[in-house]
């Protein structure tokens, strides 16, 4: 180089910046190398999951049928406008507030409550603006798409269910799954609940929350399909990359006879409270023919409006409401069984030897003194043999059998009829009843913990000791009646198969899962005395003639429960009117159990009403046994 | 212009180092085509390629010599095209700068891209007369104002990425012009040192604000970065990158980061993430090696150059390209904080295109002296 001087080293400064130059470029080079070679899969993957969406394809969830194929509930498909969160960052929504409002025709103040509460929430996704928009809505919100790119039209199976309340509480409700239940074991842990494992739960997924939609969410449940979608850094849908369509949920065949049912409301709606339970059950298998429970709701509040300030404010009035509408009586409500506690006490008593076929009779006298205290009965029977005191309704007669038999025979009674048991119900939430026994007094009195003749005595008729649930009280009406079988009580016939789709193997045909019937050791001879007894009840000069039937031997067994002492005994403390029964009495299709609240006498109210339903049975089941015409109330009264 | 071609000219002149170019040149126009097909960049960047090409032959076949010559008048020229680009209404304003001057019936041109010639023929010019002894301040002075001048007109458009690439030419002529070897050693410790503790005080004075503090985040933990905020360019481009794989990823076309408006400025900031995305590491690494040959061949040019001026000529530009190259790759890379610098030969854009070609068009005037003096 003929510029080179000494001083400078030029040759080896132009070396050092060529090697400089190199030195950087195989930096870059290792640099790639590490992020295409050694990472290029785990950056190849959170690409695609950024390109990939998969949209959610709500599965339809099973309907469910009476046992004669009547649609009970369904879904069908409704619009939801919302408001996406994620365009919304920042921004200010009350501008928003009158064009919506005008546009969709929504209350101002409502949509800005619903922004509020949007806005609180730390990681919303969208708010929904309207439910059930119409197809004006949907094309209102296309037609401002570029105005109003925020707002969003999506499709959502709603659940329908029979507005007026009826079948409210064996039914239940939808709803979304909440934070809490996805941690609980029955909706993650695939031990607990096998089905976790094939169709798991997410948030946002709407289950069945109570009643039968919650027994048996895991058959009513589809499986979700889905829409894999390109989407663009703005999440803009550019092509569709694969299709699963949903699998439907199976649909529910139920053990209820919606006639029978929509009947036995009637007497509930027709009852002057209009409180009160009615279950009708098959005494040959536990299905329940009907359950209801007064006053009822409409579930479509917790499936539709719960997520609407306005439905929110509709549900708390009815969770604070004093009448419980929310509450399945069946299954919740604790009540003293009054009289139809005797029926047990007969049986119990002839099994236990306290009294003998030959020799039932047990003295009356208008009453029973214990100590100092004399305890009447409602009328003066002498010394009547079993058949009689079951007709008469005698209380003395089973404060005697229930001093024979003992506090020890009639724990042994609750124990054999499984009352200190749950019945085992296909819904939710089932209690116990609570029974009398020497624990059960300490705990109700304390102040007088020791368990005397007395508490026998009152535990022997229905009262003070004993609170049963109508559900569980039936089943043990009903083993009596069948001779000593004690089936679970179940609403679910069936589960309907349904075929296998795309990634989704069929799923099979579900049936209740029957234990084997608890047998209770009822010898024959002392099934038909009490038997006997039950049917003179209602057809010769007994308690409950109102529930008498030409033709179809009705057998049954009025109670009238007290609610506070007797002379308070009026108004909204007046006594439970209960009425158990089946017919026919000697090889029995059908066996009810009727409770009015605080109404009286339980000949005068529970008994026509299972009058009734035996009518609307007969005009199924043996139309050529139909009365004609139903006797009122006030007719079937002047039969006492 | 054949006919001011010499025998000799044609066979001295530099085949490799052109086809090498352009090359480069149509390899990035491929790239900006699986960028944005539908969009007429491509069609473009070739328009500009064949007019490159044209004006880099012109250069070379031009005696860099008088050039320089001139190199006050193309200095002062540049100048006020620095500053007329800063008049509203002449400048036109995007994303924020005011960097590009609008010419009826071409479209637009930046005067900071063209800027880099005179500014090196300055440089080489006043450093080029023949030295006896190490550089003095005065001489170190007058270097810096050579480069301040266009550099302080450029901030104030105000674009950064552009002036930083400045310092790079006043770098390598400095160095080859004697500046004691120990002062660049302790430059670059004592600059070493002082990132730490310039960050440190910038974070705690607040002098650094905290959007770009992300932006340097995202480069040291790409992972733990918002992604969505100020992290947002980097975790794309390194995720663009890196699904490129060994020999390119099998979602291109409609699939890709770019078509999908995931990448943003696919076509000139990232143009080489979209080519790793399309043509792997193979691809990136062939590319690499195009770059170090080519900067290579520059500087064994400037070896032979004939004179002192023409040496210095070719290795600002060598220091330009590669410190370009570097910035935009790095960047591209995650390793470098997001500087809208281009991809020489391969980003979209007339100003970027012509300006390399009038670079390499005087690498190669300077070859084609070699022999003569």
């Amino acid at each position: 180089m003929k510029f080179e001087d000494e001083t400078q080293n030029l040759k080896g400064r132009m070396a050092i910046i060529n090697a400089l130059v190199i030195a950087l470029l195989v930096v870059l080079g290792a640099r790639l190398y590490f992020l295409q070679v050694v990472r290029g899969d785990y950056y190849a993957e959170r690409a695609e999951n950024q390109r990939i969406r998969r949209l959610r394809i709500p599965a339809p969830r099973g309907a469910i049928f009476d046992r004669n194929g009547k649609l009970l509930v369904d879904s069908r498909s409704t619009y939801n406008v919302l408001l996406a969160g994620e365009d919304m960052k920042g921004k200010d929504w009350n501008v928003l507030i009158e064009p919506l409002s005008d546009g969709l025709g929504l209350d101002p103040g409502l949509l800005r409550e619903r922004f509020d509460e949007a806005k609180r929430q730390p990681a919303f996704e969208e708010v929904t603006v309207k439910e059930g928009a119409t197809p004006a809505d949907i094309a209102w919100v296309e037609a401002h798409s570029l105005e109003l790119p925020m707002l969003l039209v999506r499709e959502q199976p709603q659940r329908r269910y029979p507005s007026n309340g009826t079948l409210a509480h064996v039914l239940g409700y939808v709803g979304e799954i909440s934070p809490e239940q996805l941690k609980q074991p029955r909706f993650k842990d695939p031990d607990v609940n096998p089905f976790v494992r094939d169709n798991p739960y997410r948030p946002g997924d709407i289950i069945g929350q109570e009643g039968l939609e919650s027994t048996y969410d895991r058959y009513l449940r589809g499986r979700d399909g889905y829409r894999e979608v390109e989407v663009d850094s703005r999440g803009r849908i550019q092509r569709d990359l694969s299709l699963v369509p949903p699998q439907p949920g199976q649909d529910l065949v139920t053990t209820i006879d919606l006639d029978l049912q929509l009947t036995a409301e009637e007497q509930l709606r027709n009852s002057p409270n209009k409180r009160g339970v009615i279950v009708a059950m098959d005494p040959q298998s536990g299905e329940i023919l009907a359950l209801a429970s007064y006053p009822t709701f409409d579930p479509n509040l917790f499936s539709q409006r719960i997520g609407t300030p306005e439905g929110r404010r509709e549900a708390n009035a009815l969770l604070r409401d004093p009448l419980t509408p929310l509450f399945n009586r069946a299954i919740r409500g604790r009540y003293p069984p009054g009289s139809t506690w005797k029926i047990l006490m007969a049986t119990a008593g002839l099994q236990q030897g306290a009294i003998t076929i030959k020799n039932s009779n047990l003295v009356c006298g208008g009453g029973i003194t214990i100590g100092n205290k004399f305890t009447r009965c409602m009328g003066s029977h002498g010394s009547p043999p079993l058949r009689l005191a079951i007709k008469k309704s005698c209380d003395a007669y089973f404060y005697r059998l229930g001093l024979k038999m003992g506090i020890g025979g009639i724990m042994q009674m609750v124990d054999e009829f499984d009352l200190n048991k749950r019945t085992g119900v296909d819904l939710p939430h089932e209690l116990v009843s609570w029974t009398p026994s020497p624990e059960f007094k300490a705990r109700f009195n304390p102040r007088d913990k020791e368990w005397r003749d007395i508490d026998t005595v009152y535990a022997s008729f229905g009262q003070v000791y004993d609170f049963v649930t109508p559900l569980s009280m039936l089943r043990a009406q009903v083993a009596v009646a069948n001779g000593g079988r004690l089936y679970v009580p179940h609403l679910l016939k069936e589960a309907r198969a349904v075929a296998g789709a795309g990634p989704f193997p069929e799923r099979p045909r579900q049936t209740f899962d029957h234990p084997d019937p608890k047998r209770l050791d009822i010898p024959v001879d002392q099934h038909d005395l009490v038997v006997d007894g039950m049917w003179a009840v209602v057809n010769e000069d007994g308690t409950g003639t109102a529930a008498r039937i030409a033709g179809f031997d009705v057998a049954g067994k009025t109670g009238t429960a007290q609610v506070v002492g007797l002379g308070k005994d009026t108004g909204k403390n007046k006594d439970h009117s209960w009425f158990v029964s089946y017919a026919p009495a000697k090889k029995p299709e059908i066996a009810m159990i009727a409770l009015i609240e605080n109404v009286g006498f339980g000949g005068k109210f529970a008994a026509p009403a299972v009058h009734n339903i035996y009518q609307t049975y007969l005009s199924k089941a043996h139309p050529d046994l139909a009365p004609a015409a139903p006797p009122t109330v006030e007719a079937a009264a002047q039969h006492q | 212009m054949a006919a001011i071609l010499e025998k000799r000219k044609l066979r001295d002149f530099d085949w490799l180092l052109t086809l090498l170019a352009l090359a480069i040149a149509l390899f990035g126009t491929w790239m900006i085509y699986n960028a944005q097909p539908d969009v007429g960049y491509w069609k473009k960047q070739l328009i500009g390629l064949g007019i490159s090409a044209v004006v880099m032959l012109a250069v070379s076949f031009t005696d860099y010599r008088k050039l320089v010559h001139f190199a006050p008048a193309f200095y002062v020229f540049g100048l006020v095209l620095l500053v007329v680009v800063l008049v509203p209404g002449i400048g036109l304003k995007i994303n924020g700068q005011r960097c590009w001057i609008g010419v009826p019936g071409l479209g637009q041109f930046q005067p900071s891209e063209f800027m880099k010639i005179p500014t090196v023929l300055m440089l080489a010019r006043y450093y080029g007369r023949p030295r006896g002894s190490t550089l003095t301040v005065r001489e170190t002075l007058m270097g810096i104002a050579i480069l301040a001048l266009p550099v302080g007109l450029i901030l104030l458009e105000p674009d950064a990425g552009q002036s930083i690439t400045y310092f790079p030419l006043l770098a390598v002529v400095l160095f080859l012009s004697s500046v004691r070897m120990w002062l660049v050693i302790a430059a670059l410790v004592l600059g070493t040192a002082s990132v730490p503790a310039a960050w440190v005080a910038g974070v705690k004075t607040g002098a650094i604000k905290p959007y770009q503090q992300e932006r340097i985040n995202v480069i040291l933990d790409p992972e733990n970065a918002d992604r969505r905020g100020f992290g947002y360019h980097t975790w794309q481009s390194i995720l663009t990158v890196g699904k490129g794989g060994l020999w390119g990823s099998e979602t291109r076309g409609d699939a890709s980061q770019s078509k999908l408006k995931f990448l943003p400025e696919p076509h000139t900031d990232f143009i080489f993430a979209v080519t790793a995305e399309n043509t792997g590491f193979a691809g990136c690494v062939l590319l690499l090696l195009a770059y170090a040959v080519l900067l290579t061949k520059l500087i064994h040019g400037a070896r032979r150059a004939p004179d002192r001026t023409g040496m210095l000529v070719i290795m600002a530009i060598v220091g330009g390209l590669a410190f370009q190259i570097f910035i935009n790759v790095g960047m591209a890379l995650g390793m470098l904080p997001v500087i809208g610098v281009p991809l020489p030969l391969m980003s979209a854009g007339l100003s970027a295109i012509l300006s390399t070609s009038v670079a390499i068009g005087f690498a190669i005037s300077i070859r084609l002296r070699r022999f003569v003096n």
